[in-house]
């Protein structure tokens, strides 16, 4: 039993992980809390779903591996493309204004929400299925697991060390971390705060889209409209877990809560009712114990 | 005539509206809106259109006392709250739960269902209030979310997805007509009190303290202020009325309390009742406690009454829409502009076109307005 809960509770716990990334990688190189992630997780989804099907059918059977992994990449590069637009239409004017930027990115929510309802219909607005990357399952240690959740928290693991090299080797990465670091000393530099913080929703955007389509191919099988709460809950708490703006933070906040949720879900008699409110109790008790988070600096991009 | 003689008589004409024809003090302004909507109920024909018609503006008091409660927290004290649907969940939720094992009489389960609202907010402000910025804005749109979870977990108290339905009405003994007149007067008569002691509040000494934690925290602090007491009184007081217009909405508009209050994925707006108040608040101004309620009038009054014109009159022309679509493509259309008015007028819509008639005005000086005041005695 507790074999299984660390097993499940760290695959899942990689998972969040990465849905909380994206996030966390934008209030640390902008210091935009953009709320908007939650959209764009669900608008990726639904974009894989879109190509999958008819890249399925055009792909022969012998390459049929290379379906998902097409939707996948078209997929992260058109939600990519739409949160950086978001960014510099709405966002990018009120730079600095805390309450305003909060409420834009959350009603931002409500629009793609409401256009997936407009151009998808009722039935797939509230229920679309997403096939799983694998099927069957792996043995690990003792326990078998579905061996999608353990290639989605492969994928996962890849998706975080290629961003810390990106961060710390490439030109563009470092002067992303420099604007984090010293904001004026980066733009005499020659940084244009413009095209990095442009390009940092771009890249949130497509993280955002690449946890969506790992989530819901693995663990709900299945996209609804609304479920950018769900998606916005689940990275406040890994968030508030291990500090914002800290891509450290976030694995080890991803990891607790998962092992967490996973524990809560299985011990509690009827747990799975209460998934929805186990992050909540969760960062009650990390408030009541660590105020600033695990990893609470304000900017951290190591 | 060149552009530059219009614009002067323009101004001279404006200037002479604001100061011999529209000189009315704002307090004044107020009390004849009041009494135009208190008569409101008798300038319309009895009958269907008066209950559609009331029906709407009841709900739309309850949402404004909402908003102001919003307003005191959000544009007074600088504390980001997305999920105020919580406060007006737990006020429908309180006063359901009494009535329904207890049996009380409804003149006590309202004010111990604000009571539970302050409760509330006590308990999520002590671990709250100890975070900064977006920490803050971020727990509270996660709360009305994990509380749906546990009204589903102890379903049986909360009655799951149905909630306690069934509650009595405030006036019980009136007919279907009468009962709306009686409500919307109730409603009327708790948004101006609510407002006029939030008003007092805000521009008391207390409030005062509420402004300078907006503007400088630290500063407010090396005054020795204790800050963390001044939020969470203005967490409470917020609570409480927020709680005192949910409990009234389960009792007058919907008679039951649901896990909607919280969060709701199948009406048309989700998380409606955490939603309306900030964009009412956008729409009328933050921080003027005053501007939500016009700005909860005027989203009632687009929604309701604007866009199904509009789709009336797109169909006129030829274009169709579904009407099951309607509402959404409303919503988004009304909200996109919302976005885009905020980027362009961060600090709210109303404030900038008062701004710009101020300046419309011509600029005189002091000893002008001395002499004019003098000729008038």
């Amino acid at each position: 039993m507790l074999e299984a809960i660390l097993i499940f509770g760290i695959i899942n716990g990689l998972i969040y992980s990465l849905v909380a990334l994206g996030f966390t990688t934008a209030y640390g190189i902008s210091g935009i809390v953009n709320l908007a992630h939650g959209a764009f997780f669900v608008v990726g989804a639904y974009l894989y779903g879109l190509f999958l099907q008819p890249l399925s059918n055009i792909i022969p059977q012998e390459f049929s591996f290379l379906a998902p992994v097409t939707a996948a990449i078209l997929s992260i590069i058109i939600t990519g493309v739409i949160g950086s637009i978001f960014y510099r239409i709405t966002l990018h004017h009120i730079l600095g204004d805390e309450v305003s930027i909060l409420i834009t990115s959350i009603i931002g929510c409500v629009i793609f929400q409401k256009l997936i309802y407009i151009t998808m219909g009722y039935a797939a607005a509230f229920q679309f299925r997403i096939e799983p990357l694998l099927s069957g399952q792996v043995r690990v240690l003792n326990t078998y697991v579905p061996s999608g959740h353990v290639l989605a928290a492969i994928i996962s693991l890849i998706a975080f060390s290629v961003l810390a090299i990106f961060i710390s080797k490439t030109k563009t990465g470092r002067a992303m971390k420099a604007l984090s670091q010293d904001l004026e000393s980066a733009m005499l530099m020659g940084v244009s705060t413009e095209k990095m913080y442009t390009f940092t929703s771009l890249l949130s955007a497509g993280l955002a889209s690449l946890a969506g389509i790992l989530y819901t191919s693995a663990l709900t099988q299945g996209v609804a409209s609304q479920m950018w709460m769900q998606a916005l809950a689940i990275s406040f708490t890994v968030v508030v877990l291990g500090g914002l703006g800290s891509i450290k933070g976030s694995i080890f906040g991803g990891l607790i809560f998962g092992i967490a949720e996973y524990a809560a879900t299985k011990l509690l008699p009827g747990g799975g009712v209460l998934q929805q409110s186990i992050p909540f109790i969760v960062i009650i008790i990390a408030l009541l114990i660590r105020p600033k988070g695990l990893f609470g600096k304000k900017i951290e991009m190591e | 005539m060149p552009l530059n003689t219009i614009t002067k008589n323009f101004r001279k004409a404006y200037t002479e509206f604001t100061t011999r024809i529209y000189d009315v003090p704002p307090r004044m302004l107020a009390f004849l809106i009041l009494v135009m909507f208190t008569l409101l109920p008798y300038l319309i024909p009895y009958g269907r259109p008066l209950r559609e018609i009331l029906s709407v503006l009841i709900s739309a008091n309850l949402m404004a006392i909402l908003a102001v409660s919003w307003d005191l927290l959000v544009g007074r004290t600088g504390l980001i709250s997305l999920g105020h649907a919580l406060f007006y969940g737990v006020g429908a939720y309180g006063t359901a739960i009494l009535y329904k094992y207890f049996g009380w009489p409804i003149w006590i389960t309202i004010p111990l269902g604000m009571l539970a609202g302050v409760g509330i907010a006590l308990i999520i402000g002590f671990p709250c209030l100890r975070l900064k910025g977006p920490y803050l804005a971020l727990l509270t749109m996660a709360l009305p979310l994990s509380v749906t979870g546990f009204l589903y977990y102890f379903g049986d108290v909360f009655g799951r997805e149905r909630g306690i339905a069934d509650l009595p009405r405030v006036f019980p003994g009136l007919r279907l007509y009468d009962r709306y007149i009686a409500d919307y007067y109730l409603s009327l008569a708790l948004l101006t009190i609510c407002s006029i002691i939030i008003y007092k509040l805000a521009t008391s000494k207390t409030g005062m303290v509420f402004v300078s934690i907006l503007d400088d925290e630290l500063a407010t602090k090396a005054c020795g202020i204790n800050v963390t007491k001044y939020k969470l009184m203005s967490l409470a007081i917020s609570g409480l009325f927020g709680s005192l217009a949910g409990a009234f909405y389960a009792h007058m508009v919907s008679g039951s309390a649901n896990p909607r209050f919280f969060v709701d994925p199948t009406a048309i707006l989700p998380m409606e009742n955490s939603l309306v108040p900030i964009i009412a608040a956008i729409l009328g101004g933050i921080g003027t406690i005053y501007g939500p309620i016009v700005g909860v009038y005027l989203y009632r009054l687009l929604q309701d009454f604007a866009f199904p014109r509009i789709f009336e009159c797109l169909k006129a022309i030829g274009v169709t829409v579904d009407v099951y679509l309607q509402p959404h493509i409303a919503l988004v259309a009304f909200i996109s502009i919302i976005v885009l008015l905020i980027v362009r007028w961060p600090r709210g819509i109303a404030r900038a076109i008062v701004e710009w008639f101020e300046d419309l005005e011509e600029p005189r000086e002091v000893e002008e307005i001395l002499k004019e005041k003098a000729e008038k005695g």
